[in-house]
């Protein structure tokens, strides 16, 4: 029974991981930039739905203004800070993002307060008995959004015109162009939707933990990088594989390793051994 | 700037420094006090700091030491050993403080506590509660209970409740550690059973794999260190996920937000701490009156600590008339105090004896649920020999 709770555990956790490390890698598969300041997206969205849905009282309103708000943050972040920087070497995208990662955590701080907020009537946190294991609604919902989302983008990237056009700059750039594709607008809507999604997962993990604060990105920052690596970087089912992958073992690792090693060094102890075995990733395309 | 001529520059920093000597000059007596304005600990440092404040502006409104203006000089610590040390090495040379304050974590406190006592400034300890601290040297003041000291009255409070098999959850730093070391050494005097333990690290929120371990072991209490930031989200996914036994907490649950976070689910939690918010005690309800007429917000524990150490140190101050070193040490050592936290008096280490207060969440509000006055258990360390 432990060993089925613990599975089911694993796998809330790494959905919220798929949909942070989902955008990640979109930006990773387009632009080859480490995109670390990702997770103040994911802080932004958890802020703004906590306010939106303690102001209206309505979580959906909540996750729509989150999910937008992140998005056009996403967008303007890659506008003013990255694409000057395209014809840098990678590492100076990176350098940058850390930085704007750093920024705005203190950014938080300042305009929403280092106490952190919690939403004043919390949605969703009744019991929910399935199957003999118990959850928080919260915690199934994370699951059921989770898969959902992807199953709208994954047909969105293959049945659309604008799917296509991001798949063919991802492959190919120069050739995509030279199509009529405008790099521009692709970027700037992968920018949008991976954004999207990281505060999405924002407002999840308000609802699960009932408490939005200015440093709640800086264990996903480096983490969600790990799951991009292990998923083999830039590939799309590949991160989504390892990010619940990663849920599970940090679930079992807590619990029979955690008095050896702390549950972020289990992640990176994982990592590390898996890329031992297969350099490329669990799922590389290549 | 363009119009500016090319000397402007210089210019600027010559007046800026002498603006600060002056400025220095003008600023009577210096209080220093670190604390994490920034970092993780931001939210506990802006309680401390609040308290502090207060604590100095009270004393300055019945007019200062010897007529002088009391200030409090504020440097950022961020919780972290390695920021500590330039900050209150600067507070000693730079600003003269004739005291120092803690209003910070174990970690940065114990970096802080040996350059305090090289300098022989005296320094007064609010809430960190590693052992290291006072045996930095005789310079060195504590206003809270030592960790260990805590963790035994835990045990008993387990005894009370008549309870036996605990499961133990720490939070992995100095302050989780020393609770569980001290809670360990009681629960084998009190013989309790410790069915199991479990560490986890500071950033946690998300308790799943943990929550679903411990209702396996089926305890009849749980003893959880941590902060409200962690205690808030385990507290309640331990509740949403069946788990109805009591949870025994400890002065890091001491916050408003702590019931925020948790909601319902705080309901019955019970904590040990310093701050008895049902108290009869004038000075502890003037405090939590005055504390929130300042801040708009309910005292906690840090802030009642923090308003402590700084009034204590004040206290010396005043006896001394304003004057630092070996005379403040040695009117801080001899002096007693009454003080939002209980009344005080320092051993021959420099740490309290006193009651541990034990509150209980009850209508969305710490209460009083018991006192535990067990004087041997909960005797503070003395002076090594």
């Amino acid at each position: 029974m432990l060993f089925i709770e613990l599975i089911a555990q694993g796998l809330v956790q790494g959905s919220i991981y798929a949909l942070i490390a989902l955008g990640l890698t979109l930006v990773y598969g387009l632009l080859r930039i480490l995109h670390v300041a990702h997770a103040a997206l994911f802080t932004l969205g958890a802020y703004v739905g906590v306010l939106v849905c303690n102001a209206s009282g309505s979580l959906a309103v909540a996750f729509v203004c989150a999910a937008v708000v992140a998005g056009i943050a996403g967008v303007l972040m890659y506008r003013l800070a990255y694409q000057p920087l395209l014809s840098q070497p990678p590492f100076v995208a990176l350098i940058a993002s850390i930085g704007l990662y750093i920024a705005a955590e203190e950014a938080f701080r300042i305009v929403f307060g280092a106490q952190g907020l919690s939403f004043t009537q919390p949605s969703l946190q009744g019991q929910v008995t399935l199957g003999g294991l118990q959850f928080k609604q919260a915690e199934l919902m994370v699951m059921i959004g989770t898969v959902a989302i992807i199953a709208v983008l994954a047909w969105l990237q293959s049945r659309t015109r604008v799917g296509v056009a991001c798949q063919a700059t991802v492959s190919d750039p120069q050739m995509a162009e030279s199509f009529g594709i405008s790099l521009r607008q692709v970027r700037d809507i992968n920018f949008f939707i991976g954004s999207a999604l990281a505060g999405f997962a924002g407002v999840w993990v308000a609802l699960l933990n009932n408490l939005v604060e200015p440093t709640m990105g800086s264990v996903p920052s480096y983490k969600a990088l790990a799951i991009i690596v292990l998923g083999g970087l830039g590939s799309v089912p590949g991160t989504l594989a390892a990010a619940l992958v990663l849920g599970v073992v940090e679930a079992f690792g807590t619990i029979y390793l955690g008095q050896l090693l702390d549950r972020n060094a289990i992640a990176f102890a994982f990592l590390i051994a898996v890329l031992m075995v297969r350099p490329q990733g669990l799922f590389a395309r290549r | 700037m363009k119009s500016l001529p090319p000397f402007a520059p210089k210019l600027l920093a010559a007046a800026v420094a002498l603006a600060l000597p002056v400025g220095a000059a003008w600023a009577d007596i210096k209080i220093g006090f670190n604390v994490p304005s920034t970092g993780f600990a931001a939210a506990d440092g802006k309680s401390a700091l609040d308290g502090a404040k207060l604590a100095v502006a009270e004393a300055n409104a019945k007019g200062g030491i010897a007529g002088e203006k009391l200030e409090l000089v504020v440097y950022d610590d961020q919780a972290s050993p390695k920021e500590a040390v330039p900050a209150v090495t600067k507070m000693i040379e730079k600003d003269k403080v004739v005291v120092g304050v803690s209003g910070s974590y174990s970690g940065s406190t114990r970096a802080a506590a040996s350059i305090f006592q090289k300098a022989q400034v005296p320094y007064v300890v609010a809430y960190a509660i590693h052992p290291d601290i006072t045996l930095a040297g005789d310079y060195m003041f504590r206003v809270s209970a030592m960790g260990e000291v805590q963790g035994r009255g835990g045990a008993k409070l387990v005894q009370n409740l008549g309870k036996k098999n605990v499961v133990v959850i720490t939070v992995k730093n100095d302050f989780g550690q020393s609770l569980a070391a001290g809670f360990k050494e009681g629960a084998s005097e009190l013989s309790l059973k410790i069915i199991n333990e479990y560490e986890y690290g500071m950033a946690d929120r998300q308790f799943g794999p943990l929550v679903s371990k411990v209702k396996a072991d089926n305890p009849e209490v749980i003893y959880a260190s941590g902060y409200y930031f962690n205690a808030g989200p385990l507290v309640s996914q331990l509740r949403a996920a069946g788990v109805t036994v009591p949870i025994i907490g400890q002065e890091g649950y001491d916050s408003e937000k702590f019931v925020d976070i948790a909601g319902p689910a705080s309901e019955g939690t019970l904590i040990t701490t310093s701050l008895d918010r049902d108290s009869d005690s004038t000075v502890t309800q003037t405090f939590l009156a005055n504390f929130r007429k300042a801040t708009g917000v309910g005292a906690d524990m840090v802030a009642a600590s923090s308003y402590t150490a700084t009034s204590v140190a004040i206290e010396g101050l005043r006896k001394t008339g304003g004057k630092g070193g070996e005379a403040l040490k040695n009117a801080l050592a001899s002096g007693t105090y009454d003080t939002p936290i209980g009344k005080l008096a320092f051993n021959d280490l420099h740490e309290v004896q006193k009651n541990l207060q034990v509150q209980i969440v009850k209508d969305k509000a710490f209460h009083r649920h018991s006192v535990i006055s067990d004087a041997v258990l909960l005797a503070p360390p003395s002076k090594p020999k």
